[in-house]
């Protein structure tokens, strides 16, 4: 086949494929922003034809919307740091000292292991764990599972994140009369800078889009997060389109605009450091 | 001063520095070590295992707390719609598996052999981010709006071009098929970035020989890119076979498990017994069944991943 036209080819599946992906998310914006009355034309229209932020507002402000962010904004950001912290005490010895390797491969598999358990089997028992500490439809709940659960994933970052730092480095402070604490404080804990924003944004968007743990533990807006508010108005009995997509798109704004701006390390972060971007 | 900086100045001096670490210094570094590691580490395991401990309890009670023996267990293993559930699974893992890894890796040779443009690799990198960082709840919503009856897109096609209606969520043989797409949607472009990210390393030398030597394009794949994608590919089943068995959110936005129980896998199943039919007892037994059965499972599996070999 002479090259234009697998070149002509190749473009035609590609766009074909970047289509079929798009159009759903399209779909979704362009209702966000249709009007009530549009939503019940005879035949649905493509493109919005009087466009509004009605439908924004209506999420936001009648239907909680504004209190579920900002729990989620909680929720996620307290996991974050806490997980992060944990991750660091874990990562710091298996990285930075003569740890043996049987001691080693065991905190990595073992944390990778709970990336394998379905959320639910764990839920079940939590649920009556919960409830019996009087934590049930409380945030600092969602925090602990949400801690353990992005734990595995922040070991793993980190970890490999730290092996990138040369050991010479802090050696080499030490050697100059720094204490090990004074070393990591003043040493370690800068050059890892990057890792640990990367680790923190991804950690963030999985906790953001949690769904399973805040259904089943949260009850009343006091503690609900927004993905289980979108559920709320899609499976509510009359569905509002507009309301509901105009939810879903917040939804993915956040994650969307935070992976965007990690980039290099989503994938990274998805494969537990198998996969790394140079 | 950036990461690389540092270590080209400090190299050879770090060289000297190791050199010094006695023997006596390693260990008590080590002892070291194991006192900063052990105290989190075991708390995280203890907070880790209490569901599982917990499970154990429940399942092996009535409610009022006296020892039922494994009851809860017969009654859980023993119960069709376990079967059911686990039926449905594993048909929906047999759609979605082959069809992600086939087309994500379709479409990463199909980028790697023939766009050259870094700019157009890059803008394809970015959006083939997108629907895997959409959480599953508003990827839900997205598809309601294709799928809905009165309003979804498919349907506002078909009558267009003077088709009847078709209920794609709630006739049982296409709602399978349709929360499949959907996880074919979000997840392809998840195996499409790691496939395409172990291409790029492989070895030039060896593919402009071979086409030297006029090997054919699927030649070239199964001989020399497929050596370099085989642990990637491995790993791809684990994460993915790992998430179809937590698969819960997109499913449970669209269908809620129906119609009938035709969507209704594993976790949705559990979800059912332990809040909607509120049996913890039996659904405690199941969580059991299912941690043994993971652990046991990713015991197995670890052994070919291509992570830690050290």
């Amino acid at each position: 086949m002479p090259r234009s036209v697998t070149r002509v080819l190749t473009a035609v599946v590609l766009v074909i494929v970047v289509v079929l992906f798009a159009f759903p998310l399209y779909y979704m914006v362009a209702t966000s922003l249709k009007p009530r009355a549009e939503l019940f034309a005879a035949v649905p229209t493509l493109v919005p034809q009087a466009p509004t932020l009605r439908n924004y507002a209506e999420v936001l402000s009648d239907k909680n919307g504004s209190t579920l962010l900002i729990n989620s904004v909680i929720a996620g950001v307290s996991a974050t740091v806490l997980a992060l912290i944990v991750a660091f005490a874990i990562c710091y010895p298996i990285t930075r000292l003569p740890v043996s390797r049987r001691v080693r491969s065991f905190v990595l598999n073992w944390s990778l292991s709970l990336r394998f358990l379905p959320p639910i089997a764990v839920v079940i028992p939590y649920f009556a764990l919960i409830r019996a500490l009087g934590l049930y439809n409380q945030l600092p709940a969602l925090i602990l599972v949400y801690t353990i659960f992005n734990l595995p994933l922040s070991i793993w970052m980190l970890k490999g994140f730290l092996e990138e730092i040369p050991l010479e480095i802090e050696e080499a402070a030490q050697t100059d009369g720094a204490t090990r604490w004074q070393a990591f404080r003043s040493v370690l804990l800068p050059l890892s800078r990057t890792g640990i924003l990367a680790a923190a944004i991804i950690l963030f968007a999985f906790d953001w889009a949690e769904f399973l743990f805040a259904f089943i533990l949260t009850a009343t807006p006091q503690a609900m997060t927004f993905p289980v508010g979108v559920q709320g108005l899609v499976t509510q009995f009359d569905i509002i389109y507009n309301d509901m997509a105009a939810g879903g798109v917040i939804a993915i704004l956040i994650p969307l605009a935070l992976m965007i701006g990690a980039r290099r390390y989503v994938m990274t972060g998805l494969t537990f450091g198998v996969i790394r971007e140079k | 001063m950036s990461v690389e900086d540092l270590t080209a100045n400090t190299g050879g001096l770090a060289f000297g520095a190791r050199l010094r670490t006695t023997w006596s210094a390693r260990s008590g570094q080590e002892r070291l070590g194991l006192r900063l590691l052990l105290p989190v580490f075991g708390l995280v395991v203890v907070i880790a295992t209490i569901p599982f401990i917990l499970a154990v309890y429940t399942a092996l009670t009535s409610d009022s707390g006296e020892l039922v023996g494994l009851r809860n267990f017969e009654r859980a293993l023993a119960n069709p719609r376990l079967v059911e559930a686990f039926k449905e699974t594993l048909i929906y893992a047999a759609i979605v598996l082959p069809t992600e890894i086939l087309l994500g890796l379709g479409l990463a040779l199909l980028v790697h052999r023939t766009v050259r443009s870094v700019a157009i690799r890059a803008l394809i990198y970015v959006a083939a981010m997108i629907p895997i960082v959409i959480p599953q709840v508003a990827v839900g919503v997205v598809f309601r709006l294709v799928y809905a009856s009165d309003y979804g897109v498919l349907n506002l096609v078909l009558g267009k071009s003077g088709h009847d209606q078709i209920l794609w969520l709630s006739v049982p043989s296409l709602a399978m098929f349709s929360v499949a797409t959907v996880d074919i949607w979000q997840w392809t472009p998840f195996v499409y970035l790691i496939m395409f990210a172990g291409l790029q390393t492989v070895s030039q030398e060896s593919v402009e020989a071979a086409q030297v030597d006029g090997a054919s394009s699927w030649a070239q794949f199964r001989h020399i890119e497929l050596n370099y994608l085989r642990p990637l590919l491995l790993l791809v089943l684990f994460f993915r076979i790992a998430d179809v068995l937590r698969v819960f959110d997109h499913v449970y936005v669209l269908t809620g498990g129906g119609p009938g129980a035709t969507t209704q896998f594993l976790s949705l199943y559990l979800y059912d017994v332990a809040f909607k039919f509120s049996d913890l007892g039996q659904a405690s037994a199941l969580a059991v069944v299912v941690m043994a059965a993971m652990t046991f499972f990713y015991t197995v599996i670890s052994r070919f991943l291509p992570a830690e070999r050290r």
